[in-house]
């Protein structure tokens, strides 16, 4: 596989799947906007302090108006990181490999490109249909993997497609998780009530799961154990991480080059640092030191990565 | 109102062949067309047309203006009355392009060799020594099969009394194939039963054929050679379709980042490493290939690719120099090749040609300067064209200094007003003028002209211009064969 190709197919879906995340974070946030009184009194700050570089004033401006915040983190050109110009770089990623994709994920990308692009959308988001178009998004992204899942050939571009959405996942996760522990100063003992962890579940697709498997009480331990641990909840981070390494592996097998062992031993040491720790251990290292090492090594990872198998310019 | 009343109020215009209707009602190839568009209603009508808009525009079959930091996405337009050609037609067609491409084939082996046809006085030296297109840097090489023109893309249109005209040859890097691919794809969709009735000629099978020429021409004796198809990249304006052969053909679409030369030989970078790369169907222009060699400022390309193919290590195609070929002064030259190469008469005709830089012809054109249309020998994509009919004056004034300034860098054609094909305009039928460009494949095996071929259409009223770059559209384009025709 062309090292270009394997750079836009990982790089395409790493922002596939960080409009994802950023989607289901909005929904949560917009739903709680309307509730009279927030339970963490957060409404948009969590979408507007990880996904844009808004200064404080800023962010405390925008936060109260539903419509502004919607605009910014959805359309506005001059946020790098709104959904339009990550919708935009992923179709232009997937633009330069478009004979590397199936005519069937190009099409679904194309679709979301033109949703995003649709006249008049910056009124509809003034009005009650705001929610819609969120859903629609939401509803599309779900298409978007479920047609890449049945018609992309299992082979090298597949393994860098799902290690690019699992390394964004993985990050993701670990940047949510960052954000809320930080409201209760990393403090196990600083117990929350269910409505304050409610949103971070809800905008990571796990407060189904956390109700059926998870005690009423020591809500922060089982948030944490959740997010961190948890071997089936697709979302937390040590899922993310397996998944990444089953295909980082495949990619090692099949192109032995100069730096791939090094590359995988790295890792593998970020991975078993999650595999083998528990929350006894996190808490005595601190939570905030350990998510600031995960995100960290996985930054790293990626830099590398690109500088073993991307190297191309 | 109703489809019938539509093709019924279809207008004749005189002096100018219709392909539809003569002054004696509907051709008969336009029968079934005639009938299934009669039982429908305009609306009907107008619904398969947004279809089709929307068909292209849902496969990213779009081109990007960029304005402002923001993309915006066009579809070509497409209009979805078919443009009809008999059998008969095709096969006088088809055998004029097939013995135009031989004879260029031998005019570049000859130009880039031994020049007898210099030597021989039948092409003045000056004319090839002043082509810009003309490339000494691949005087001598020597290409597979001596097949320089791999695919070419010669532009047709028809006269008044019905007469195909070849109206210039692409031999560089046609494009507009896919268009043509996939205007029969959507016909499809939007006229399911009307192929099958017609008996319409088979055209998808262009990948295929092409993917097998390339293959022959791989020079490392490898049962799997590498064929790549090199692009300038995601802002090219025809860069869907350079996506669109690649994947039809299954072969590698690579930029000019991706490959580099080591030893004279050409590699492009995998994630496993360098692998070699026997074949390249390029669509660079010449003169961005390879930077040692050419434009220095070139990003698109790849250093020391020329050195690859000096040594015979990588196959490219089209082959480099062809615009010598292609140039439309050296156009007025082609049925004397044909008679010197091949010793045959001219199937398809040229249009008159003058030129520039002979004093009798100029001044016949500035004396009918309102009958000529004037174009630069170098331009293509209906760029540096001067329609005398409907230039201002000054325009002409303009173009009559640029001539007198640089004779050879212009020729002069009569004004042929080309025929016309009915598209759904504004609620109506109207004429709108067309051109017509068939794709051909020359390989080890021969030369194969795919049935039909893309038609450009002029959309505005009365314009002569059917380039995209110029308000063109395109229709998809059927041969039929009828018993009668």
């Amino acid at each position: 596989m062309l090292s270009r190709i394997a750079d836009s197919l990982y790089w395409m879906h790493r922002y596939m799947e960080r409009a994802d995340g950023m989607l289901r974070l909005m929904k949560t946030s917009y739903i709680l906007s309307f509730d009279k009184v927030q339970a963490s009194g957060m409404t948009w700050e969590p979408a507007l302090k990880i996904f844009t570089s808004l200064n404080q004033e800023e962010v405390a401006h925008l936060k109260q108006d539903n419509t502004a915040a919607l605009k910014y983190l959805l359309l506005d050109t001059k946020n790098t990181n709104s959904l339009k110009v990550i919708i935009t770089r992923a179709r232009e990623n997937a633009r330069g490999v478009q004979d590397q994709i199936t005519k069937e994920v190009w099409e679904q990308m194309n679709l979301i490109y033109h949703q995003i692009n649709q006249p008049g959308i910056a009124e509809k988001l003034a009005g009650p249909d705001a929610i819609l178009i969120i859903d629609n998004f939401i509803n599309s992204s779900d298409q978007f993997c479920g047609i890449t899942d049945s018609t992309m050939p299992r082979g090298q571009g597949w393994n860098y497609m799902n290690l690019g959405k699992q390394t964004e996942r993985c990050l993701l996760t670990a940047e949510f998780t960052h954000f809320y522990f930080k409201k209760t100063g990393f403090d196990f003992k600083n117990e929350q009530d269910i409505l304050f962890w409610r949103s971070l579940l809800l905008a990571l697709s796990g407060y189904e799961l956390h109700l059926k498997n998870y005690s009423n009480q020591h809500h922060n331990y089982n948030v944490a154990q959740q997010l961190l641990f948890d071997k089936n909840f697709p979302r937390s981070v040590y899922y993310a991480l397996d998944r990444a390494n089953k295909y980082l592996s495949d990619i090692a097998a099949s192109n032995p080059v100069e730096g791939s062992i090094q590359l995988s031993r790295s890792f593998g040491r970020l991975y078993s640092s999650v595999k083998f720790a528990d929350l006894e251990l996190v808490e005595k290292e601190g939570l905030e030191n350990y998510l600031t090492f995960v995100r960290k090594e996985l930054n790293e990872f990626s830099r590398v990565l690109g500088r073993t198998y991307f190297s191309y310019s | 109102m109703t489809g019938e009343a539509l093709f019924n109020n279809y207008p004749i215009v005189p002096h100018i062949w219709d392909e539809m209707k003569s002054s004696d009602g509907i051709r008969q190839q336009y029968y079934s067309i005639y009938e299934t568009g009669s039982q429908l209603s305009l609306e009907q009508l107008e619904q398969k047309h947004k279809l089709a808009a929307e068909l292209f525009m849902s496969q990213g079959i779009t081109f990007t203006v960029y304005s402002e930091n923001e993309g915006i996405e066009r579809i070509f337009p497409f209009d979805i009355i078919p443009r009809i050609i008999t059998g008969s037609e095709w096969n006088h067609i088809e055998k004029g392009i097939q013995q135009r491409i031989k004879a260029l084939n031998l005019f570049l082996k000859d130009i880039y060799n031994e020049q007898q046809i210099i030597k021989d006085g039948i092409i003045p030296a000056d004319l090839i020594a002043s082509c810009p297109h003309f490339t000494r840097e691949v005087y001598g090489i020597k290409v597979p099969f001596d097949i320089y023109v791999h695919i070419a893309g010669i532009d047709l249109i028809r006269g008044d009394d019905g007469t195909f005209y070849i109206l210039e040859d692409n031999l560089r890097t046609p494009s507009g194939v896919s268009y043509m691919l996939e205007n029969r794809e959507v016909t499809k969709r939007i006229f399911p039963n009307l192929l099958a009735d017609n008996n319409v000629r088979m055209i998808n099978n262009y990948p295929l054929l092409l993917h097998d020429n390339l293959i022959h021409l791989a020079p490392r004796q490898n049962a799997n050679p590498t064929v790549v198809l090199l692009t300038p990249g995601i802002y090219n304006s025809a860069y869907f379709e350079h996506t669109f052969l690649a994947r039809q053909m299954g072969v590698q679409l690579v930029e000019g980042r991706d490959l580099l030369v080591d030893n004279q030989k050409v590699f492009m970078k995998t994630t496993a490493g360098l692998r070699q790369v026997d074949v390249i169907y390029r669509r660079i222009d010449d003169e961005f290939l390879d930077p040692l060699v050419f434009r220095p400022d070139s990003a698109l390309g790849v250093p020391g690719l020329i050195s690859a193919y000096r040594k015979g290590n990588v196959a490219i195609v089209n082959a480099l120099g062809n615009g010598v070929a292609d140039d439309k002064a050296v156009y007025a030259y082609v049925p004397d090749m044909i008679k010197y190469y091949l010793n045959e008469e001219t199937i398809l005709p040229n249009i008159p040609t003058y030129h520039m830089n002979n004093d009798e012809e100029r001044e016949h054109v500035f004396k009918n300067m309102n009958k000529m249309v004037i174009k630069e020998t170098n331009q293509s994509g209906g760029y540096g064209m001067v329609m005398g009919n409907s230039a201002t004056e000054a325009a002409l004034e303009k173009a009559k200094e640029n001539i007198l300034a640089n004779p050879r860098g212009f020729i002069a054609q009569p004004i042929i007003q080309l025929s016309t094909v009915p598209c759904l305009i504004d609620g109506k039928l109207q004429p709108r003028h067309v051109d017509l460009r068939p794709y051909s494949l020359c390989g080890p095996n021969g030369i194969e002209v795919v049935a039909g071929g893309l038609t450009r259409v002029a959309l505005r009223e009365g314009s002569l211009v059917v380039n995209s770059s110029q308000g063109g559209g395109s229709k998809d384009t059927w041969v039929v064969d009828t018993p009668n025709l």
